[in-house]
């Protein structure tokens, strides 16, 4: 009896060995390095910091994304940006306009960088 | 002279997706199509050139803002992707 276990055992680990074995292989292949849009994945749902073309910064909640980076966007403050040049002083004078919206899509081709939000230091 | 060239040829060939390939984990110069400069540790990288940064800096004229952690940049504004020597 206990030899026809050790006899089991001595099977199972081998299948065992094999079967981690084959695991193993599986994860140094998917263990690939990641896409960028990979890492956006982990972002989702929570808030981030989109600057867009034309001087726009987008902040919300991040509730779907694309390969063209075409998002939805919850809870948004977007913040427009101007500069006016003061003709006689020649001063730069910054402007920003900000507006919320509840739900918003954002087409990807506008979209410059994502980030988490700034902590402004 | 043929064989001069061919030589030093066959030193620098390398593809595009070779030299991204070597350079994931070194200290980066992103310039985007806008001039806007982003220096930071080169997370990763695609066939369209967007690129995910970490402990991104970003330069205008002089430096504006601060972004740690990860920052994405769409690859059609990308305009070219350099190493840099950090100079601490």
């Amino acid at each position: 009896m206990a030899d026809e276990v050790e006899q089991v055992g001595v099977e199972s680990t081998f299948l065992l060995m094999f079967y981690v074995n084959l695991c193993a292989k599986h994860q140094t292949t998917t263990n690939t390095v990641e896409e960028p849009l990979d890492l956006i994945r982990l972002s989702l749902d929570e808030r981030i910091y989109v600057k867009m073309r034309n001087d726009r910064e987008l902040r919300g909640r991040l509730h779907a994304y694309d390969q063209h980076l075409n998002m939805i966007l919850g809870d948004v403050e977007e913040t427009v940006t101007t500069v006016e040049i003061d003709e006689e002083t020649y001063e730069e004078i910054y402007k920003s306009t900000k507006r919320n919206i509840p739900m918003l899509f954002v087409r990807g081709d506008g979209v410059v960088l994502v980030a988490p939000p700034l902590r402004v230091g | 002279m043929a064989e001069l060239q061919r030589g030093i040829m066959s030193l620098r060939k390398q593809t595009p997706s070779d030299f991204l390939k070597q350079i994931i984990g070194r200290p980066v110069v992103v310039k985007l199509n806008s001039g806007v400069d982003y220096r930071g540790v080169l997370a990763c990288l695609d066939g369209y050139m967007n690129i995910a940064v970490e402990q991104t800096e970003e330069y205008v004229n002089g430096q504006l803002k601060n972004k740690y952690g990860d920052a994405f940049l769409r690859g059609n504004n990308v305009l070219y992707i350099s190493t840099q020597k950090r100079k601490m």
